[in-house]
């Protein structure tokens, strides 16, 4: 097994988790511009749901998933109309709402850890069997090939969501300017919550997807939000393709960066990706 | 008794903890999520100058100190590029890099395996390890630090301060510089709580990388604005209100192993509560 | 002699010139009113003469003898411009009498932190708030003054500067007769120790009343120049405002 090709791989599947995690992350931001942190518990929020849906309960599998999906999808749109929509009638500033979310990121995640406990856990029935597929040079399991698919099968949809229906276009009218769609008659707190609804349910899925790759635990959520950020601020925030983008970008510089060095510094890797974006461009790559 | 005198140490460490972290965030308008990062520094200088020679505990108090200052000056520059959200972003960054640091560079701090046998402090003889002994020296730090930040806070530096938080272009045209004043309060505060590591790292005589994480710098904000943005005893209050927290949860019948998970809902619950609610805190003047 | 000149002056938004090319020299303790309609750059002037906006092309002249292609907020008072804006910024969780002493207070960060509390501060303070008529409400916090209220303080703290040149962007919008009066009383006076003071109004009878010289911007551009009465009687002029 080559390390090139094997690191181009991890890069391309470490992109695609991150992918997940950034479109839902920047569709929500494009709508509400602010950092909904509580983003990154959604993911744990699918990944637990599916746990206990398939493995407790023993359901059937896609049932499992498409309940964990909706229920993440469910609990971003409860914190958008108990807490975040409240707020923003209020006309709540940025930070206030970014504590907000700090708040429910925290309490959730506690919540999580008190009714499954704090171990980690696998989602995968076959630990060590998983189908295996060799490209060029490298290894990938059949999970990952499904996280792939699903990244580009989200990519797709979304942009189909957008693009060409009418929510879709409600939707960019509120991130171009909340105020004139207001005024011109679309009910954006309605759009909002839908919005909440998809971009968590998205998150959901992510988490399911890596609880089969790699497993779950409560604080799953933290790392994956904060690269998802990361790859959304790089690519341009509230961008789709930018949002992409910066997650392979973000996928490739962390595993390229830790070829010499300790794993350990991935996540240190990632954010001083970050702050030179910060520093040099903040609006990211793909906006103006 | 014991456990009492325990509990009092906690609260006066947190407390320095919570009024020098309100200096950048309530008085300066500063969202800083990083205070865990120069938390550590302190407790990290003092761990490895007492456990690796044989110097004293007040020269690692003023090793720390130093490190922090340095470290403070060097993120708190690069941060004074950032507005608003993109700030509390940059902040979580460097605490994460600074965490990967802690983890990482073994060779210094022992990595995950932390730091045991830290001594207590030694002089004229008074043995600190009677911990009521400890109590004393701790808020007689805590009694410094307060009285510092009360100076700081009547002082002409500190109305810029706010007017720097209220509107920074505004005081800007009246002639101050304001990157000046930001990086002043950012370093002094991290000088701070670098000594209230150091006591923390010799009354527990073991540290390891865990508690000076990212959700450390978030317990430390919701202190501050539970007890009030911008009022120095309303932190030390909110100091107190959170390290009797878990006390309260077991007296209610909370399981010991939940209760820190249970703490972590309350404080997260209590975030969102102050944010829709009573975003001044308890004794707060300023609302964020 | 011209306290304040721009030669050229660039602004652009979006590939839209807010400034273009504007060429103006400001007399020393003169009244000087730059008008237009809405639009025509004045705010945007004032943000650039400010150094709140980066200057995009041409230069900023001084005394006839600096020239500046750069100006940051913080270095203008150090040439002795102050400035109100036009959607009044106050430090609002602060109180009246804070929001003066925070502007006559130490600029180095040491010494702010050092300084002791004198007479001399006090008396500023007084002396400016009692001018506008809220020495009695300096304990009351910004935020919780009425507009009229609001627009004094904001000059009260200009005041406070003790400086040279005065850029005042729509002070009187909004304002009741007594409030106009004190502002127009404040501008005369300022004229009287030889202040130069730059006015942008839309009130066309303050604008005659008070202003030496008179700029009229459109679009960014230099319309017209001139004294208050021949300006205004310009048909370019009016059919500017009409055509707005």
């Amino acid at each position: 097994m080559d390390i090139v090709p094997q690191l181009i791989l991890n890069s391309i599947i470490a992109g695609a988790i991150y992918t997940l995690i950034a479109l839902g992350f920047n569709l929500i931001y494009g709508a509400t511009k602010f950092f909904n942190l509580a983003h990154g518990v959604m993911v744990a929020v699918g990944g637990y749901a599916f746990f206990y849906f398939a493995k407790t309960l023993g359901l059937n599998i896609f049932v499992a998933v498409i309940i964990g999906v909706a229920l993440a999808g469910l609990v971003g749109y409860g914190l958008d109309k108990l807490i975040y929509l409240p707020l923003r009638k209020r006309k709540a500033s940025n930070m206030v709402l970014l504590v907000a979310s700090l708040g429910a990121f925290t309490a959730l995640q506690a919540v999580i850890a008190i009714l499954f406990t704090s171990q980690f856990k696998t989602l995968s029935q076959n630990v060590g069997t998983q189908k295996l597929f060799e490209v060029f040079g490298g290894i990938i399991t059949q999970t990952q090939l499904i996280i792939l698919l699903a990244a580009v099968l989200v990519m797709a949809g979304l942009v189909l969501l957008l693009y060409k229906t009418q929510f879709g276009k409600a939707v960019r009218a509120i991130s171009d300017d909340e105020e004139v769609a207001r005024i011109v008659g679309i009910n954006t707190n309605k759009i909002m919550g839908y919005v909440f609804f998809i971009g968590s349910a998205i998150a959901g899925l992510a988490g399911i997807l890596v609880g089969f790759d790699i497993g779950i635990e409560p604080t799953m959520g933290l790392s994956l939000l904060l690269k998802g950020v990361i790859a959304s601020i790089v690519g341009g925030v509230g961008n789709i393709y930018g949002g992409v983008l910066g997650a392979f970008l973000l996928g490739f510089v962390e595993n390229f960066g830790i070829w010499k060095i300790s794993g350990e510094w991935k996540d240190a890797i990632a954010f001083v990706l970050l702050i030179v974006f910060l520093v040099f461009r903040p609006r990211g790559i793909m906006n103006k | 008794m014991e456990y009492l005198i325990h509990l009092a140490i906690l609260f006066a460490i947190y407390a320095i903890l919570g009024v020098s972290l309100n200096l950048v965030v309530g008085y300066t308008g500063l969202l800083s999520v990083t205070h865990a990062a120069f938390y550590g520094i302190g407790a990290y200088a003092t761990a490895i100058l007492l456990t690796k020679t044989g110097a004293g505990f007040f020269a690692s108090v003023i090793l720390g100190v130093i490190v922090a200052i340095v470290v403070s000056f060097l993120i708190g520059a690069v941060l004074s590029k950032f507005k608003g959200d993109y700030y509390a972003l940059g902040t979580f960054g460097f605490n994460t890099i600074v965490f990967a640091i802690f983890l990482n560079w073994q060779s210094l701090t022992r990595g995950p395996l932390g730091i045991p046998g830290i001594s207590r402090p030694e002089l004229f003889g008074i043995n600190f390890a009677n911990n009521f002994n400890f109590l004393i020296l701790a808020l007689l730090f805590l009694g410094l630090i307060y009285f510092a930040s009360r100076f700081i806070t009547s002082s002409s530096l500190g109305r810029v301060l706010k007017a720097i938080r209220e509107d920074e272009t505004a005081i800007a045209v009246f002639g101050y510089n304001t990157l000046y004043f930001k990086l002043a309060i950012f370093v002094i505060s991290a000088a701070m709580a670098a000594i209230a590591g150091s006591l923390f790292s010799s009354y527990i005589t073991f540290i390891d990388p865990s508690g000076f994480r990212l959700m450390e710098s978030v317990f430390i904000l919701a202190i501050i604005i539970l007890g009030g943005l911008a009022n120095l005893r309303g932190s030390i209050l909110g100091a107190l209100f959170l390290i009797l927290l878990p006390e309260i949860l077991r007296f209610v019948g909370f399981p010991a192993d939940i209760a820190a998970q249970m703490r972590q809902v309350v404080y997260g619950v209590i975030l969102i509560l102050l944010m829709l609610y009573r975003p001044q805190g308890l004794m707060g003047e300023y609302k964020l | 002699m011209k306290i304040l000149e721009t030669k050229n002056l660039v602004k652009r938004f979006n590939g839209v010139h807010a400034v273009d090319r504007l060429s103006i020299g400001i007399e020393k303790g003169k009244i000087t009113g730059i008008i237009g309609p809405n639009g025509s750059g004045k705010t945007t002037l004032i943000n650039l003469l400010s150094g709140v906006l980066e200057i995009g092309d041409g230069e900023v002249v001084i005394d006839e003898a600096e020239k500046l292609t750069r100006l940051l907020p913080r270095q203008i008072s150090f040439y002795g411009i102050t400035r109100t804006f036009q959607n009044v910024r106050l430090f609002e969780q602060m109180t009246v009498l804070d929001n003066i002493l925070v502007v006559v207070t130490e600029r180095n960060v040491f010494a702010s932190l050092f300084e002791k509390h004198t007479d001399y501060h006090g008396k500023i303070a007084e002396e400016v708030l009692q001018k506008v008529g809220l020495w009695e409400k300096k304990n009351q916090l910004a935020v919780n003054l009425s507009y009229g209220q609001r627009k004094l303080l904001e000059i009260a703290r200009t005041l406070a500067m003790k400086a040279e040149i005065y850029l005042f962007d729509e002070p009187f919008a909004g304002l009741f007769p007594e409030m106009r009066k004190i502002i127009s009383d404040i501008i005369r006076e300022l004229k009287r120790e030889n202040k130069t003071v730059i006015l942008v109004e839309h009130d066309m009878g303050l604008i005659r009343e008070l202003c030496d010289y008179t700029f009229v911007m459109d679009e960014g551009k230099l319309l017209a120049e001139g004294a208050p009465e021949h300006v205004l009687e310009k048909r370019a002029v009016i059919e500017a405002y009409l055509g707005e």
